[in-house]
Protein backbone atom coordinates (compact mmCIF):
# COMPACT_ATOMS: atom_id res chain seq x y z
CA UNK A 1 0.00 0.00 0.00
CA UNK A 2 1.61 3.52 -0.95
CA UNK A 3 2.04 6.22 1.59
CA UNK A 4 -0.26 8.86 1.46
CA UNK A 5 2.36 11.38 1.78
CA UNK A 6 4.83 10.34 -0.50
CA UNK A 7 2.02 10.13 -3.11
CA UNK A 8 0.95 13.59 -2.35
CA UNK A 9 5.03 14.78 -3.29
CA UNK A 10 4.34 12.61 -6.23
CA UNK A 11 1.10 14.66 -7.02
CA UNK A 12 3.28 17.95 -6.60
CA UNK A 13 6.56 16.71 -8.51
CA UNK A 14 4.21 16.00 -11.41
CA UNK A 15 2.02 18.70 -11.57
CA UNK A 16 5.74 21.07 -11.18
CA UNK A 17 7.27 18.68 -13.84
CA UNK A 18 4.42 19.23 -16.99
CA UNK A 19 2.65 22.47 -16.15
CA UNK A 20 3.22 25.93 -17.56
CA UNK A 21 3.29 27.92 -14.08
CA UNK A 22 6.99 28.96 -14.40
CA UNK A 23 5.45 32.32 -14.77
CA UNK A 24 4.77 35.07 -12.42
CA UNK A 25 3.05 38.14 -12.73
CA UNK A 26 4.17 41.85 -11.97
CA UNK A 27 2.96 42.95 -8.21
CA UNK A 28 1.05 45.57 -9.08
CA UNK A 29 -1.99 43.09 -10.99
CA UNK A 30 -2.59 41.67 -7.62
CA UNK A 31 -2.81 44.91 -6.03
CA UNK A 32 -5.43 46.50 -8.77
CA UNK A 33 -7.11 43.47 -8.28
CA UNK A 34 -7.60 43.85 -4.47
CA UNK A 35 -8.51 48.05 -5.82
CA UNK A 36 -11.02 46.62 -7.72
CA UNK A 37 -12.65 44.68 -5.78
CA UNK A 38 -12.95 47.03 -2.74
CA UNK A 39 -14.02 49.94 -4.98
CA UNK A 40 -17.03 47.89 -6.59
CA UNK A 41 -17.79 46.60 -2.85
CA UNK A 42 -17.73 50.04 -1.70
CA UNK A 43 -19.79 51.35 -4.89
CA UNK A 44 -22.36 48.13 -4.83
CA UNK A 45 -22.70 48.42 -0.97
CA UNK A 46 -23.47 52.52 -1.70
CA UNK A 47 -25.62 52.03 -4.79
CA UNK A 48 -27.94 49.14 -2.63
CA UNK A 49 -27.77 51.38 0.17
CA UNK A 50 -29.22 54.62 -1.87
CA UNK A 51 -31.96 52.07 -3.01
CA UNK A 52 -33.31 49.87 -1.06
CA UNK A 53 -35.53 51.06 1.47
CA UNK A 54 -35.61 49.92 5.44
CA UNK A 55 -39.03 47.93 5.38
CA UNK A 56 -38.67 46.37 2.19
CA UNK A 57 -39.59 42.58 2.19
CA UNK A 58 -36.58 41.00 2.42
CA UNK A 59 -36.71 38.36 -1.08
CA UNK A 60 -37.70 41.75 -2.75
CA UNK A 61 -34.82 43.43 -1.22
CA UNK A 62 -32.33 40.65 -2.20
CA UNK A 63 -33.37 40.53 -5.89
CA UNK A 64 -33.25 44.20 -6.34
CA UNK A 65 -29.75 44.32 -4.60
CA UNK A 66 -28.28 41.46 -6.98
CA UNK A 67 -29.69 43.58 -9.87
CA UNK A 68 -28.00 46.25 -9.01
CA UNK A 69 -25.18 45.10 -8.04
CA UNK A 70 -25.20 43.29 -10.96
CA UNK A 71 -25.47 46.58 -12.75
CA UNK A 72 -22.56 48.32 -10.79
CA UNK A 73 -19.59 45.29 -11.16
CA UNK A 74 -20.65 45.43 -14.89
CA UNK A 75 -20.07 49.37 -15.11
CA UNK A 76 -16.77 48.30 -13.38
CA UNK A 77 -15.90 46.28 -15.90
CA UNK A 78 -15.28 48.19 -18.79
CA UNK A 79 -13.12 50.22 -16.49
CA UNK A 80 -11.19 47.33 -15.07
CA UNK A 81 -10.91 44.78 -17.88
CA UNK A 82 -8.57 46.65 -20.00
CA UNK A 83 -6.52 47.63 -16.75
CA UNK A 84 -5.90 44.03 -15.07
CA UNK A 85 -7.04 41.29 -17.40
CA UNK A 86 -10.49 39.89 -18.95
CA UNK A 87 -11.05 36.73 -16.21
CA UNK A 88 -9.02 37.97 -13.39
CA UNK A 89 -11.23 40.83 -12.97
CA UNK A 90 -14.70 39.70 -14.46
CA UNK A 91 -14.51 36.62 -11.79
CA UNK A 92 -14.15 38.20 -8.41
CA UNK A 93 -16.23 41.16 -9.36
CA UNK A 94 -19.18 39.30 -10.46
CA UNK A 95 -19.05 37.64 -7.16
CA UNK A 96 -18.94 40.79 -5.20
CA UNK A 97 -21.67 42.18 -7.45
CA UNK A 98 -24.48 39.53 -7.36
CA UNK A 99 -23.41 37.89 -3.68
CA UNK A 100 -22.56 41.13 -1.92
CA UNK A 101 -25.49 42.87 -3.55
CA UNK A 102 -27.91 40.38 -2.49
CA UNK A 103 -26.10 40.51 1.06
CA UNK A 104 -26.36 44.14 1.35
CA UNK A 105 -30.24 44.27 0.02
CA UNK A 106 -31.26 41.94 2.75
CA UNK A 107 -29.42 43.64 5.24
CA UNK A 108 -30.67 47.17 4.45
CA UNK A 109 -33.98 45.77 4.29
CA UNK A 110 -33.46 44.85 7.93
CA UNK A 111 -31.31 46.92 9.80
CA UNK A 112 -31.16 50.18 7.45
CA UNK A 113 -31.61 52.19 10.79
CA UNK A 114 -29.34 50.52 13.11
CA UNK A 115 -26.00 50.18 10.26
CA UNK A 116 -24.71 53.73 9.74
CA UNK A 117 -23.76 54.25 5.92
CA UNK A 118 -20.00 54.61 6.89
CA UNK A 119 -19.90 51.33 8.20
CA UNK A 120 -22.34 49.72 5.64
CA UNK A 121 -19.41 51.31 3.12
CA UNK A 122 -16.22 49.72 5.00
CA UNK A 123 -18.80 46.44 5.00
CA UNK A 124 -18.70 46.52 1.05
CA UNK A 125 -14.86 47.27 1.11
CA UNK A 126 -14.27 44.20 3.58
CA UNK A 127 -16.16 41.62 1.46
CA UNK A 128 -14.39 43.05 -1.68
CA UNK A 129 -10.97 42.10 0.00
CA UNK A 130 -12.30 38.76 1.21
CA UNK A 131 -13.62 37.88 -2.62
CA UNK A 132 -10.63 38.85 -3.84
CA UNK A 133 -8.72 36.75 -1.66
CA UNK A 134 -10.99 34.16 -1.64
CA UNK A 135 -10.31 34.22 -6.23
CA UNK A 136 -6.63 34.29 -5.62
CA UNK A 137 -6.77 31.38 -2.79
CA UNK A 138 -8.77 29.11 -5.27
CA UNK A 139 -7.44 30.22 -8.57
CA UNK A 140 -3.45 28.85 -7.24
CA UNK A 141 -5.37 25.41 -6.19
CA UNK A 142 -6.90 24.86 -9.59
CA UNK A 143 -3.64 26.26 -11.32
CA UNK A 144 -1.77 24.04 -13.30
CA UNK A 145 -2.02 20.51 -15.03
CA UNK A 146 -5.26 18.68 -14.76
CA UNK A 147 -4.88 16.08 -17.68
CA UNK A 148 -1.24 14.67 -19.08
CA UNK A 149 -0.94 11.55 -21.15
CA UNK A 150 2.83 9.92 -19.99
CA UNK A 151 3.84 10.72 -23.65
CA UNK A 152 2.80 14.05 -23.66
CA UNK A 153 4.91 14.19 -19.91
CA UNK A 154 8.10 12.77 -21.76
CA UNK A 155 7.92 15.35 -25.11
CA UNK A 156 7.12 18.21 -23.22
CA UNK B 1 -25.04 46.42 -34.98
CA UNK B 2 -22.99 44.04 -36.50
CA UNK B 3 -24.39 40.97 -38.05
CA UNK B 4 -22.00 38.47 -39.13
CA UNK B 5 -18.77 36.91 -37.50
CA UNK B 6 -17.16 38.98 -40.05
CA UNK B 7 -18.31 42.46 -39.35
CA UNK B 8 -18.52 42.00 -35.39
CA UNK B 9 -14.53 41.20 -35.30
CA UNK B 10 -13.85 44.40 -37.58
CA UNK B 11 -15.95 46.68 -35.30
CA UNK B 12 -13.94 45.06 -32.35
CA UNK B 13 -10.65 45.62 -33.97
CA UNK B 14 -11.08 49.07 -32.73
CA UNK B 15 -11.04 48.37 -29.44
CA UNK B 16 -9.37 45.13 -29.23
CA UNK B 17 -5.67 46.08 -28.17
CA UNK B 18 -6.80 48.83 -25.63
CA UNK B 19 -9.60 45.75 -24.07
CA UNK B 20 -6.41 43.03 -23.72
CA UNK B 21 -3.91 45.36 -22.78
CA UNK B 22 -3.72 44.12 -19.14
CA UNK B 23 -4.66 40.11 -20.13
CA UNK B 24 -1.47 40.50 -22.39
CA UNK B 25 0.62 41.17 -19.45
CA UNK B 26 -1.02 39.06 -16.88
CA UNK B 27 -0.88 35.55 -19.42
CA UNK B 28 2.40 36.62 -21.69
CA UNK B 29 4.34 33.99 -19.83
CA UNK B 30 2.02 31.33 -20.57
CA UNK B 31 1.54 32.24 -23.87
CA UNK B 32 5.50 32.71 -25.05
CA UNK B 33 5.62 28.87 -22.76
CA UNK B 34 3.32 27.27 -25.22
CA UNK B 35 4.05 29.10 -27.85
CA UNK B 36 7.77 27.57 -27.64
CA UNK B 37 6.44 23.99 -28.88
CA UNK B 38 5.47 25.05 -32.01
CA UNK B 39 7.29 22.70 -34.83
CA UNK B 40 7.64 23.22 -38.26
CA UNK B 41 4.98 24.72 -40.32
CA UNK B 42 2.45 26.30 -38.00
CA UNK B 43 -0.90 27.99 -38.90
CA UNK B 44 -2.69 30.12 -36.24
CA UNK B 45 -5.96 30.58 -36.47
CA UNK B 46 -6.91 33.98 -35.52
CA UNK B 47 -4.56 35.69 -35.36
CA UNK B 48 -6.53 39.20 -33.93
CA UNK B 49 -4.63 42.68 -34.11
CA UNK B 50 -1.29 40.06 -33.66
CA UNK B 51 -0.84 41.00 -30.09
CA UNK B 52 0.50 37.59 -29.58
CA UNK B 53 2.77 37.28 -32.67
CA UNK B 54 5.39 38.84 -30.05
CA UNK B 55 5.27 35.63 -28.65
CA UNK B 56 6.84 33.03 -31.24
CA UNK B 57 9.86 31.99 -31.32
CA UNK B 58 12.79 33.17 -33.58
CA UNK B 59 12.71 32.16 -37.00
CA UNK B 60 9.63 30.42 -37.01
CA UNK B 61 7.37 29.45 -40.24
CA UNK B 62 4.12 30.63 -39.99
CA UNK B 63 0.48 31.13 -41.64
CA UNK B 64 -1.61 33.40 -39.60
CA UNK B 65 -5.42 33.31 -40.44
CA UNK B 66 -8.49 35.52 -39.38
CA UNK B 67 -12.22 35.95 -40.78
CA UNK B 68 -11.78 40.15 -40.40
CA UNK B 69 -9.84 42.10 -42.71
CA UNK B 70 -9.43 45.06 -39.91
CA UNK B 71 -7.95 42.60 -37.80
CA UNK B 72 -5.56 41.30 -40.48
CA UNK B 73 -4.75 45.14 -41.55
CA UNK B 74 -3.64 45.78 -37.97
CA UNK B 75 -1.77 42.71 -37.65
CA UNK B 76 0.24 43.13 -40.74
CA UNK B 77 2.71 46.03 -38.25
CA UNK B 78 2.98 43.67 -35.62
CA UNK B 79 3.94 40.76 -37.88
CA UNK B 80 6.92 42.79 -39.52
CA UNK B 81 8.30 43.08 -35.98
CA UNK B 82 7.97 39.88 -34.94
CA UNK B 83 10.69 39.02 -37.63
CA UNK B 84 10.53 34.96 -38.67
CA UNK B 85 8.17 33.67 -42.08
CA UNK B 86 4.78 35.24 -40.98
CA UNK B 87 2.14 35.22 -44.21
CA UNK B 88 -1.15 36.51 -43.07
CA UNK B 89 -4.34 34.85 -44.86
CA UNK B 90 -8.15 36.24 -44.79
CA UNK B 91 -9.99 33.20 -44.47
CA UNK B 92 -12.79 31.67 -42.08
CA UNK B 93 -11.78 29.05 -39.74
CA UNK B 94 -14.66 26.95 -40.68
CA UNK B 95 -13.58 26.82 -44.18
CA UNK B 96 -9.54 26.76 -44.46
CA UNK B 97 -8.55 27.38 -47.51
CA UNK B 98 -5.65 24.96 -47.18
CA UNK B 99 -5.03 21.46 -48.89
CA UNK B 100 -5.40 18.29 -46.27
CA UNK B 101 -1.75 17.86 -44.44
CA UNK B 102 -0.13 21.05 -45.15
CA UNK B 103 0.60 22.10 -41.37
CA UNK B 104 2.88 20.41 -38.56
CA UNK B 105 1.48 22.59 -35.44
CA UNK B 106 -1.68 25.03 -35.38
CA UNK B 107 -2.47 27.52 -32.57
CA UNK B 108 -4.94 29.16 -31.29
CA UNK B 109 -5.34 31.80 -28.67
CA UNK B 110 -9.01 32.29 -27.50
CA UNK B 111 -10.18 31.30 -31.13
CA UNK B 112 -12.62 28.74 -30.46
CA UNK B 113 -15.17 31.26 -28.15
CA UNK B 114 -15.60 33.23 -30.98
CA UNK B 115 -16.19 30.60 -34.30
CA UNK B 116 -19.83 30.00 -34.44
CA UNK B 117 -19.54 26.28 -35.19
CA UNK B 118 -16.26 25.28 -32.85
CA UNK B 119 -16.08 21.72 -34.06
CA UNK B 120 -16.49 22.30 -37.44
CA UNK B 121 -13.87 24.50 -37.02
CA UNK B 122 -11.78 22.16 -35.17
CA UNK B 123 -12.38 19.03 -37.61
CA UNK B 124 -11.27 21.98 -40.27
CA UNK B 125 -7.77 21.76 -38.13
CA UNK B 126 -7.80 18.37 -38.34
CA UNK B 127 -8.06 18.13 -41.85
CA UNK B 128 -5.52 20.51 -42.33
CA UNK B 129 -3.10 18.57 -39.72
CA UNK B 130 -0.33 16.03 -41.01
CA UNK B 131 -0.22 12.77 -39.33
CA UNK B 132 0.53 13.10 -35.99
CA UNK B 133 0.20 17.22 -36.23
CA UNK B 134 0.21 18.86 -32.68
CA UNK B 135 -2.84 21.42 -32.05
CA UNK B 136 -2.11 23.63 -29.33
CA UNK B 137 -4.43 25.63 -27.55
CA UNK B 138 -4.97 28.79 -25.12
CA UNK B 139 -8.46 29.76 -24.80
CA UNK B 140 -10.83 30.51 -22.52
CA UNK B 141 -13.90 27.63 -21.23
CA UNK B 142 -16.74 27.37 -18.93
CA UNK B 143 -15.99 26.94 -15.42
CA UNK B 144 -16.90 23.22 -14.05
CA UNK B 145 -17.69 25.30 -10.66
CA UNK B 146 -21.26 26.00 -10.17
CA UNK B 147 -21.11 29.63 -9.07
CA UNK B 148 -18.94 30.89 -11.88
CA UNK B 149 -20.53 28.73 -14.52
CA UNK B 150 -24.12 30.12 -14.13
CA UNK B 151 -22.32 33.45 -14.29
CA UNK B 152 -20.56 32.48 -17.08
CA UNK B 153 -23.92 31.55 -19.06
CA UNK B 154 -25.54 34.55 -18.06
CA UNK B 155 -22.94 36.60 -19.35
CA UNK B 156 -23.16 35.04 -22.76
CA UNK B 157 -26.52 36.18 -23.46
CA UNK B 158 -24.77 39.97 -23.36
CA UNK B 159 -21.29 38.99 -25.39
CA UNK B 160 -22.37 37.26 -27.95
CA UNK B 161 -23.86 39.50 -30.19
CA UNK B 162 -20.34 41.84 -29.88
CA UNK B 163 -18.01 39.59 -28.81
CA UNK B 164 -17.26 35.78 -27.66
CA UNK B 165 -18.90 33.34 -25.96
CA UNK B 166 -17.91 32.63 -22.76
CA UNK B 167 -19.55 29.27 -22.00
CA UNK B 168 -18.15 26.82 -24.53
CA UNK B 169 -16.60 23.23 -23.53
CA UNK B 170 -13.76 23.68 -26.09
CA UNK B 171 -11.71 20.17 -24.25
CA UNK B 172 -14.89 18.24 -25.24
CA UNK B 173 -15.16 19.89 -28.92
CA UNK B 174 -11.35 18.94 -28.95
CA UNK B 175 -12.43 15.40 -28.52
CA UNK B 176 -15.52 15.79 -30.92
CA UNK B 177 -13.45 16.82 -33.84
CA UNK B 178 -11.56 14.09 -33.72
CA UNK B 179 -8.14 14.88 -31.56
CA UNK B 180 -6.43 13.31 -29.13
CA UNK B 181 -6.16 14.97 -26.00
CA UNK B 182 -2.23 14.89 -24.78
CA UNK B 183 -2.21 18.26 -22.05
CA UNK B 184 -4.48 20.05 -19.93
CA UNK B 185 -3.49 22.91 -17.92
CA UNK B 186 -5.29 25.67 -16.05
CA UNK B 187 -4.12 29.33 -16.33
CA UNK B 188 -6.67 31.07 -14.15
CA UNK B 189 -8.93 29.17 -11.98
CA UNK B 190 -10.76 26.20 -14.72
CA UNK B 191 -11.63 29.24 -16.61
CA UNK B 192 -8.40 29.80 -18.62
CA UNK B 193 -6.99 26.56 -20.15
CA UNK B 194 -3.28 25.47 -22.29
CA UNK B 195 -4.75 22.44 -24.53
CA UNK B 196 -2.56 20.26 -26.07
CA UNK B 197 -3.92 17.69 -28.33
CA UNK B 198 -2.60 15.12 -31.67
CA UNK B 199 -3.93 13.70 -34.65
Amino acid sequence: MSDPLIKSIEVRERRRDITHEGTSEPFFFRLGDYVAGILTGILTALAVRLIVGPQWDMVVAMLVGMGVGMLVHMTLLLLFIPLLGMFEVMMPLAMIGMYGGMLFGMRDSMQQAYIPLSTALIVGGVFGVFVVFVAHWWNRQLRGAVFARPEARRSS
Amino acid sequence: MPVTAREKWDWLSLTYDLMTWGEDWRQGGEKRQLFAKIQGRTLLVSVGTGNDLKYLPPKCNLVAIDISPRMIERARTKASRAGGNIRLVLTDAQRLAFADQTFDTVLTVCTFCSIPDPVQGLQEVYRVLKPDGRLLMFEHVRSKIGLFALFLDFMTFLTRRFGPDLNRDTVSNVLQAGFRLQHEANVYLDIVKIIEAAK
